[in-house]
């Protein structure tokens, strides 16, 4: 299938950015069918939409839409998820950079749907550009209208504010960027069953909604043109419905977002990447660091959707989907990624804290050419150890990438053991490591 | 593996005690703080944003007055502030930074596409290494994890800034710029981030 442009149609155009562009080509139509309908018939719209979470986990929307108290006893809190982190991952960043008023849109609807009285928008540190631009969208939104007091007649008041986080992968953790909003440290909260939901207790104890901004910004679609409609992309899938936003990063020739229609294929999207950049295929890490690495074969038949990308070995996570030529090294590019898991826990629970600063020390030890026979199944030993074991869904994450690396590339960890140094020695191999690997040739 | 740089708990002097506090935020900050109160329900919740007015206030970094400061103006205690502050890798606590933060992303999709070697030749040229400032304060140089804009790859981070995907004339170029450039993008990225928090009519109101 090619390339399916919704949420990006327009992207790119300087216009679209401004409440005005927007407007013209159906901008704020969605919010305005909203509010002349009753607030259940926009969540069984969605419902009928298929939407699922496009912030990693693929939860069904509709169902945190609806699990928001109908008998308003409390404020109701929108938030929107914005602390994109993942390793590979851009797509929110272009979404509120050049469509940020499709963002403020979904919140608006699903504030409407809900009964919302605030919305937050949690936007990393680092996206100072994405700030400056969903500010601007929101000053404009207030100026006609679309936020502040009796919405477009209603009766209704709904304002959204941006808040931005101060440099932390974990704070995309719901639960964990609701503490830091609250002006904690970043770590997360105790999860249903052992806790209410968000929808239940989230911030300051109150009934929340809380969505990636790839999902909220598919409800205005959604809602203009029916849940139906939007059903019929990505029907070919078991159960995944609409377009997705992949990233595509990595060895290929034209990086960038792309977005498809689920029941797309792997090659397809590296197709539409301009193909492979200095050498053939070697590996693929579709969703995010967080996902399982395929090998060359798993991702030539790799079909994209929910369930189809499970079968195929991985998952679509975040959709940050690196593409890795002949040149890489295996063993570095999981030491690199178990690097980034061990910096970024939070340091809350031990399996994780500790786990994934063992999975580090075993594998510099391999690269450093004293990697031991044994170290192949402990390091598979600490990953069953963390996976499930951990508080929050970051020690899951940090164990995936390592134990699919074993299982997929054993050959890889073998050599380096047994010779001291990676089974890639191409002077284009070497010139990716860094220093300690570089320094033994 | 490098661990995590925590402040020396034998140089840290005693946290002052809240009547000793002086509060220094300028006029427009004590109004910009004034302003972001009113988006949440309760002080505490502006915390990150105190702590980034706080951050400009006290030039690019938190000294233990800057922490101090927040603590009293949000009426929590000197630990707590510290303890927020000190987990996210954005605030400068208790250690001055240049006046540039020059910061190299040598996560996945940056490593796959060379941002090892322009470390290198960074950390060469600076003559400094991870987490230095050069000895004239200019630069801080700093490894970061994926900042998201891996279709930049290799990518660099100065203030408000992304640059990428670089190569080594283009580090030539960007120091150049910064030497020459007038005011420090540390400072400037605080108050963007503290700008972007407030709505127009905030704006206004802090205006006066
Ligand atoms: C360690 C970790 C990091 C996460 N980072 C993000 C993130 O940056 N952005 C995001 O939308 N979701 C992230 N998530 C997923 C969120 O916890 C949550 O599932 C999501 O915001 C729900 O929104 P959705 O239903 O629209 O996908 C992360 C989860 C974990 C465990
Ligand atoms: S798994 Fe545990 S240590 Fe790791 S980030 Fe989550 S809570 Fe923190
Ligand atoms: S890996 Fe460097 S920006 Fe993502």
């Amino acid at each position: 299938m090619p390339e399916r442009r919704l949420l990006l149609e327009h992207s790119g155009d300087p216009e679209y950015r401004t409440i005005e562009g927007y407007e013209k080509t159906g901008g704020y139509q969605g919010l305005r069918k909203a509010v002349t309908m009753d607030r259940q018939a926009v969540i069984d719209e969605i419902k009928k939409s298929g939407l699922r979470g496009r912030g990693g986990a693929g939860f069904p929307t509709w169902i945190k839409w609806n699990g928001i108290e109908k008998e308003k006893t409390k404020p109701h809190y929108i938030l929107c998820n914005a602390d994109e982190g993942e390793p590979g991952t851009f797509k929110d960043k272009e979404l509120m950079e050049n469509c940020p008023h499709l963002v403020i849109e979904g919140m608006i609807i699903a504030g409407w749907a809900t009964q919302g009285d605030k919305g937050y928008i949690y936007i990393r540190g680092e996206f100072v550009d994405c700030a400056r631009s969903i500010k601007r969208a929101i000053d404009e939104a207030y100026a006609k209208g679309y936020l502040g007091k009796n919405i477009l007649g209603t009766g209704w008041d709904f304002d959204i504010y941006v808040h931005l986080g101060a440099g932390s992968y974990e704070c995309g953790e719901e639960s964990a960027l609701m503490s830091s909003l609250m002006g904690e440290r970043g770590m997360p909260r105790l999860k249903f069953p052992h806790a209410p939901l968000p929808t239940v207790a989230g911030l300051w104890d109150c009934p929340t909604v809380i969505n990636n901004v790839e999902t909220y910004a598919c409800a205005p679609f959604i809602i203009q043109n029916g849940g139906e409609w939007y059903a019929t992309l990505g029907a070919s899938t078991k159960n995944s419905r609409g377009t997705k936003i992949f990233s595509v990063s990595g060895h290929v020739n034209r990086p960038g977002n792309y977005e498809v229609e689920f029941g797309t294929t792997l090659m397809e999207l590296l197709e539409m990447a301009g193909g492979m950049k200095g050498g053939e295929l070697k590996a693929c890490v579709p969703g995010g660091s967080s996902v399982p690495i395929l090998n060359r074969e798993m991702t030539e038949k790799a079909v994209i959707g929910y369930e189809e990308m499970v079968e195929a070995g991985s998952m679509v996570g975040s959709g940050g989907c690196m593409f890795l030529n002949e040149h890489t090294c295996i063993v570095t590019f999981i030491w690199r990624t178990a690097l980034f898991y061990a910096r970024e826990s939070c340091g809350k629970c031990t399996p994780c804290r500790e786990g994934t600063t063992w999975m580090v020390q075993i594998l510099e030890r391999i690269r450093e050419g004293a990697g031991k026979p044994d170290d192949i199944e402990l390091l598979r030993d600490i990953t069953k150890m963390i996976d499930g074991r951990s508080f929050c869904g970051l020690g899951d994450a940090a164990a995936w990438p390592v134990a699919a690396a074993l299982r997929v590339f054993p050959e890889e960890f073998e050599y380096y053991i047994g010779h001291g140094r990676s089974i890639v020695q191409s002077p284009e191999g070497l010139a990716m490591m860094p220093e300690s690997d570089l320094a033994r040739v | 593996m490098d661990t995590i740089p925590v402040s020396n708990l034998k140089d840290r002097p005693r946290p002052p005690k809240p009547e000793e506090v002086e509060l220094r935020f300028s006029e427009r900050a004590v109004k910009e703080l004034e302003q972001l109160l009113t988006h949440y329900p309760d002080k505490k919740s502006a915390m990150l944003p105190a702590l980034w007015i706080a951050q400009r206030e006290y030039g690019g970094w938190l000294p233990p007055e800057a922490i101090a400061e927040v603590a009293v103006r949000l009426q929590r205690s000197y630990a707590e502030v510290e303890g927020v502050a000190t987990f996210y890798t954005m605030y400068h606590v208790g250690h001055p930074i240049g006046r540039h933060l020059i910061e190299v992303c040598t996560c996945l999709s940056c490593y796959l596409c060379g941002a090892y070697r322009i470390a290198d030749y960074l950390k060469e040229k600076l003559g400094v290494d991870w987490g230095e400032t050069t000895p004239d304060g200019m630069f801080t140089l700093e490894e970061v994890e994926c900042l998201d804009a891996c279709d930049r790859a290799p990518l660099l981070q100065v203030g408000d800034q992304y640059i990428g995907p670089v190569t080594r004339e283009d580090v030539d170029a960007l120091i150049e710029r910064l030497r020459a450039e007038e005011s420090p993008t540390t400072i400037r990225l605080a108050d963007e981030i503290v700008q972007a928090q407030l709505h127009a009519s905030d704006q206004e109101k802090v205006r006066g």
